[in-house]
Order: C-alpha cells, then structure tokens, then sequence
C-alpha cells in the first residue's frame, strides 16, 4: 500500500518535475528556486492561520460530491496509484486530471477506474471523454443511476476573482484521507502555453483531479500539480476546460480500447499551434555582439542566462537556457515543448588549436538519449555547413519518432559557428512531440536566425 | 679409457622453442632410442615406448631408421612411421638434419654427409640495444605527441599538474604493457625482446595518433562524416598489426598462426563493434554526427544554404517512420 502511494507521489511530481525542470535547466537552480518574499509571507500565513469557519461550510457542502479516484490493477484488486475527483452532473459525470487516469486511458488491458465516495462507497467508473492538453478527464459512473447524485457547479467565467481571495482545494492527499485546503487565488501563472492558475495553497500527491472552489462552493479550477520547488506554488486548470469537456463529452460513449490515437490527435492540435505561436513570436533581438543568435521572446517561455569566466585561464563563456514551463503529460512521458539553448566561447587565452579543441569537445558532448527505446526510434540526423548570408556554420539536425504516436517527432538542431578561430557560438534547439513539415519549419526558422550582425 | 673413437652421428634433443635441450655424440652404431636404460639415448616421455627406434647403417653405406614396438611410432620429417616400419635417413650434401618426433620429444639426427650451412653474422635480434638511437627517437616522439595531446585539452592553468599526472600514468601504462609482453617472450622464448615490445607499442601509438588526427582533420575539412564514424576500423588493423609483431617475439617459429590470429583478431573486433553500435544506436558507425571543429581556415568543403540542408533532413522521414512503425508492431 505504502508503495502504491510513493507511486501515485511519484506520478504527480512528475508533472510536477516538468515544471520544477524549467528551473533546473538553469545553471543556478538555488537563485530562481527562492519564491517571491510577499507569496512566501502570505503563503505561510495561510498555512499557520485556523481553518476558517467558512472551510468548514465549503467541505460540508462539497462532501457528497467528492470522490477519490483509484487505478486498480484488473484482477489483482491492488490499487496501482489514487487520484482525486468530482461530480459535475446529478446523471454521474465526473472531472479529473487525465494523469490520475492515464493508465486505465493507455492500458486499458490491465488497469480499471473506482471511485471511492467520503463515506467509502465504491463504484466502477470509465471515461468519456479525455483533453490531454489541459490534463482532463470526464468521468461517468458505470450503470449509474438516473438523477442520483450531488454535483458540483461552476463559477461562471465572467466572475473575474481578485487576487488574494481566499479558495480551498478540495482532495485525498496521500490517500491519506479526504481534505480541504485553504489558499489564495493569485490568477493566471505568467508564461504558461495553456492558462494555469496559480493557487497559493499545499497540493500534494493524491489531490490531483479535486475541485478548487470559491467562498460559495463554486468550481473555479482542477488541482492538478505543484512546484516541488518552492512552497505552496501549487497550479489549477481553470474550471472554463473542464465545463467545455463536459459540455463536449457529455453524450460521448465509453472510450474503448487503448487512447493513444486520442492523444495523438490532441497532440497534432497543440504542435499545430505551438509551432505557430513559436514561429510567429520571432527572437529577442541583440543577443551577441557578433552574430544574431536565436533566443526566444518570453511569451511563454523562460530564459535564464549565465557567466562563467574560465578560473584556469581557459574558454569564458556566457550561456542562455529557454525552456517552456508548459509540458504534455502523455503517460509514461512528457512531450509537446520547445527549448533553445546556446553558449557563447571566448578562447582569446587560450590559442587557436586549444580553443578549437574545447570547441570540439563542447560540441560533441550533446545527448539525444531523452526518452528509451520503447517509446522512441533511435535518432537519425543530417549535417552539413550551412552558409548563412557569409556566416558558416556546422548544422546537425538530428530527429527521432515516436512509436506510440505516429507522425510524431523530436527534432534537436545542433550549431557551431566557424567564422573566428578563437571564438564562436553554438546553440542547440529542441521540439519534442512535433509533425514532420512543422520539425522541419522550426529547424529550418531556427538555422535562419542565425547570421552575422549587420 | 680406451682410444676416442670418432664421432659417427649427433642427435640432439630439440626444445620447443627450438634450442637444443640435449646432445649425444654417436660414437658406435645402432643408436638406440627410448625410455629403458638399456638405450643410447634415454627418453623420460610417457609418450614413447621402452625401445622406441633404432638408427644403424645398412651394408650398402645407408643410415636406416627402424621402429620399435611403440603405439605412437615415430614422425620423420613430417612422415609418420608405424611400428616396425623403416625409413632411409636422407644423407649426402643435399641433405638436411632430419627431424624425429617420438610421443613428445623431437630430436634432430645429424650426420657427417650434412651439409654445414655457414657461420652466421651476429647481430643482437630483438634487444634493447639494438638500433637504440631509432628507439631513442620512438620515445621522444611518442612523448611529444603525448604531451601535446595533454596540452590541447587542458587549460594553461592546469596543464603542468595534469602532464605531471598523465605522464606518470602513461609511463606506467607503457612499462606495464612492454613488460607483460616482455614476460611472455621470456617464458616462451627464453628472452625478454623488451626493446622489441617497447617499439611495437610505440609505433603503434603513433600510428593511432596519426589515424586519429588525421582522419578528424579530413572528415572536418571535407566534411565527410562516415570518415571518423568507422575509426574502429583502422583502430582494430592497428590492434592486429601491434598483436602480430609483439607475438613475433613470444611465437617466432610459427609465424602463420600469429599472422592468422592477428588477422581473426581484426575481423572479430570489427565485426563486435558493427554489431554493437547496431543494436545501441541502430547505425553500423560509432559517431553519431562529425564533432571534429578545427580552425574555419582548415574548411574545405563549401556550405551549402538552408534549402539544401534542409532537403537532406526531409530525407531522414522514411528511415524515421519505418523503424517507427517496425518497432510498434514488434
């Protein structure tokens, strides 16, 4: 049981660990890890502070139509890992996180969906309906009874909230029991693909799938991750997904079989846009003295920059990290985000041959080992120089596909320029979860961003 | 003690590494040869029988060979003689010292017919002495490459505590090498032909110096990525060439099966590696891109634009998308 629980902890950090990633890819993950000092205050003022009378109220409300959602491994009755969930229909409509259900949604074969209520009935459930995008799942009761059931409603998105007021989130930590946690709304999280709200609240393993309701019990979102980096950072889907998956879903028949072709189609959809988004926000502009070096705008990316004068006498460099926050859980994977990187050498104390040997070195210490061969063909690449108005550069375009969803590939571009014998730059992009024409269209934006400064 | 009588034949045990164990002076004929006493020559091989041949003259001035009553007979020249048989000993000036294998033991029956072959020119083969200026400059040169590899890869602040550390282990790593060579020759030759492994390892590390530069160098000016992708290939001629000269000096009377190993050697090591980068990265090279970046000036090979670069990444698809949906299926 102990084990099953680490697992279902395991699981969310993983979405979690995406997020908390951004962070890592930084070459000083102790400066961005530090919170904002006004969220931490208010944060651990929130956690110390008595629940109020109104959490009370909220829960009392909320009880009969939360639910815990198991994973059951089939004919072993031994729950594989436990999320949270709730009613949204009084027909048994329910809404969780699509990672609380992803593997009944993929193994389908070896893995069914309970729902546990507050006062510990069971009843099987299946999907209707999946929006991997946001992380969603609709839910209905199997044989469920015609007008039976207490459901949650939702705040109507012309509400606007204020930031501060107080929220609660609503789940099973750790199986550990059903639980109201207070927090403050503190609207949408800056640079996110999708919008997330964020909560300052304590999420935690096991809650992902609960509702996030507001002072009159009304859904404003879906728990769904936390920052295990920081304190209380915790993230909501804004409850307007998840009415438009009921709305679309509500009518929908049982999924049947494994939903890879449905994760597949939805991750189509958002590489369709996230390509064109990518393409259409362009590059920041003077990034190096010398040449035009690609580095994303941060609309919903994330840049962080850093210095390293050599202490041996050896190459200076400067380096740029972007990475999106934004990552589609698809199961045993995360896919469907962009990422740039590039450092920038300065061997003038080190000579020709000695830089051109630690240049070397840099460029050939790239991995493109990201996921294993179960889910991914090994990489096949192209290189050649690539003239770029004068500019030469060595270019390595290296793309592997995935083999649960067809059409999809990661494409990684490796550059070196080769214009000075004591300095260049080299930058590498990353797609992961993209078409063929769009692996090519990003690849191919990416290498013409690159040129000398005019 | 009567009058010397004169020498009429010598048969000489030969050892395996060819050296003669031991020599008897025929001073009255037949020769008898096996494990009893009672015989000339006296056998200590389980191998041969208590009279295991016989070697005496015929009336007609010939020198007859007969085999005793062994199971295992006796190997003239190759010729296997059973029990009871006989075999002319080859004599006259054309004639050379024939070979006799009984069980184990090989020996060599000499007669005053053999032709003598010449005094031989002594030159020391295969000693630290020999040609010491060239193994002088072996080392030299070894240690200047070495050092310079050192000093490219380091940063000047590090460089003289890094080739302080590299150098003792590479002196270590050498000495170490020459001298498990040296002890094979000495335990199968009876000579340690240090100076010989000591060049052999030299020259072959070189000679991988040379391969490996220059094949980088190439694959960078030319930009022909397959160049340094497959440097596994001359790395194993190089290990098989380095096996067979070292096992010269361990092996030298069977040159063919250390040509043979050698070679084997080469293929199998190759054909290991094939197989090996196959199933870890489902190409037969080892590189998976060129990463050799030397000075822009060393660049030949003339960029190409965009469009055609990216010709050659749409070309990847199918390659992508069979081995995906390959894989699926599995």
């Amino acid at each position: 049981m102990r084990v099953h629980l680490t697992r279902r902890v395991a699981l969310l950090a993983a979405v979690t660990g995406v997020l908390g990633h951004a962070v890592q890819a930084a070459p000083e993950p102790a400066a961005p890890v530090k919170a904002p000092p006004e969220a931490a205050a208010s944060a651990s003022a929130a956690a110390s502070a008595p629940v109020s009378l109104s959490a009370r109220k909220v829960y009392e409300q909320a009880r009969s139509q939360l639910v815990q959602i198991r994973t059951v491994l089939k004919g072993q009755a031994s729950q594989t890992s436990v999320g949270s969930g709730f009613f949204v229909t009084r027909e048994g409509h329910l809404i969780t996180n699509f990672h609380v259900v992803s593997e009944a949604a993929l193994k389908p074969a070896r893995h069914e969906l309970v729902l546990v209520t507050a006062d510990g009935r069971e009843a099987p459930v299946h999907i209707l309906m999946l929006d991997v995008l946001h992380d969603l799942a609709l839910l209905k009761v199997q044989d469920a009874k015609p007008v039976a059931y207490d459901a949650l409603g939702f705040r109507p998105e012309a509400q606007k909230l204020a930031q501060g007021e107080r929220m609660y989130s609503l789940g099973n930590p750790l199986d550990v029991g059903f639980a109201v946690i207070e927090g403050n709304y503190n609207g949408l999280v800056e640079r996110s693909f999708y919008p997330q709200i964020f909560f300052a609240g304590s999420l935690s393993g096991g809650m992902s799938g609960g509702p996030a309701l507001d002072q009159e019990g009304r859904v404003i979102g879906v728990n769904v991750a936390r920052r295990v980096d920081g304190e209380q950072v915790s993230f909501l889907v804004p409850a307007a997904f998840a009415s438009a998956l009921l709305a679309r879903g509500r009518d929908a028949p049982p999924l049947k079989g494994e939903a890879w072709p449905i994760v597949t189609s939805q991750l189509m959809a958002h590489q369709e846009a996230l390509t064109e988004r990518f393409i259409a926000q362009g590059w920041k502009p003077a990034t190096h003295p010398r040449y035009t070096v690609p580095v994303p705008r941060d609309l919903f990316m994330r840049c962080w920059g850093s210095s390293e004068p050599s202490r041996t006498g050896g190459l200076d460099f400067e380096r740029s990290d972007c990475v999106m926050d934004t990552r589609i859980f698809v199961g045993d994977f995360n896919t469907g985000t962009l990422a740039t990187r590039h450092e920038a050498y300065d061997g003038n104390k080190l000579g020709t041959l000695r830089f051109a040997t630690q240049y070397s070195a840099s460029f050939r210490n790239e991995g493109f080992a990201r996921l294993g061969p179960q889910h991914q063909t090994k990489p096949q690449c192209h290189e050649d120089y690539v003239d770029r108005q004068g500019l030469v550069l060595r270019a390595v375009v290296c793309l592997r596909a995935y083999k649960k969803l067809p059409q999809l590939y990661d494409v990684s571009v490796l550059v070196a320029t080769l214009d000075q014998p004591q300095a260049g730059v080299q930058g590498r992009f990353d797609a992961q979860g993209v078409s063929y024409p769009n692996a090519m269209k990003l690849a191919r934006h990416y290498l013409e961003a690159y040129a000398w400064v005019k | 003690m009567g009058e010397v009588k004169p020498t009429l034949a010598v048969i000489e045990v030969i050892d395996r590494d060819g050296s003669v164990r031991h020599s008897l002076s025929v001073r009255q004929w037949p020769l008898r040869v096996g494990r009893a006493l009672s015989n000339d020559l006296v056998l200590d091989d389980a191998h041969t029988a208590a009279h295991h041949f016989s070697i005496a003259p015929t009336d007609d001035g010939q020198v007859l060979l007969t085999v005793g009553d062994s199971i295992n007979g006796v190997q003239a020249d190759g010729q296997p003689l059973a029990a009871g048989a006989r075999w002319v000993v080859p004599a006259g000036p054309a004639g050379r010292p024939p070979t006799l294998v009984a069980g184990r033991t090989t020996m060599r029956l000499r007669l005053p017919e053999h032709l003598l072959p010449p005094e031989q020119r002594f030159t020391a083969a295969r000693v630290l002495t020999q040609d010491l200026p060239t193994l002088a400059a072996l080392v030299l040169a070894t240690a200047l490459v070495l050092g310079f590899g050192v000093w490219l890869e380091n940063d000047p602040e590090l460089f003289p505590k890094v080739l302080g550390t590299s150098a003792i282990s590479m002196l270590g790593f050498g000495l170490g090498w020459a001298g498990l060579w040296t002890l094979l020759s000495k335990v199968f030759t009876r000579q340690g032909h240090f100076g010989w492994h000591l060049r052999v390892m030299l020259v072959a590390v070189l000679a991988w110096q040379v391969v490996t530069a220059g094949t980088a160098l190439l694959a960078f000016a030319f930009s022909w990525p397959w160049l340094t992708d497959f440097n596994f290939v001359p790395g194993y001629a190089l290990l098989g060439a380095m096996l067979y000269f070292h096992l010269q000096a361990v092996e030298p009377h069977h040159p063919l099966r250390t040509r043979s190993l050698a070679v084997a050697s080469v293929i199998v090591g190759t054909a290991l590696s094939l197989w090996f980068n196959l199933q870890g990265t489902d190409r037969t090279g080892s590189e998976l891109y060129m990463n050799h970046l030397f000075p822009p000036s060393l660049r030949v090979a003339r960029p190409v634009d965009t469009e055609s670069f990216m010709t050659g990444v749409a070309e990847l698809q199918p390659v992508l998308d069979t081995k995906a949906k390959k894989d699926a299926n599995d």
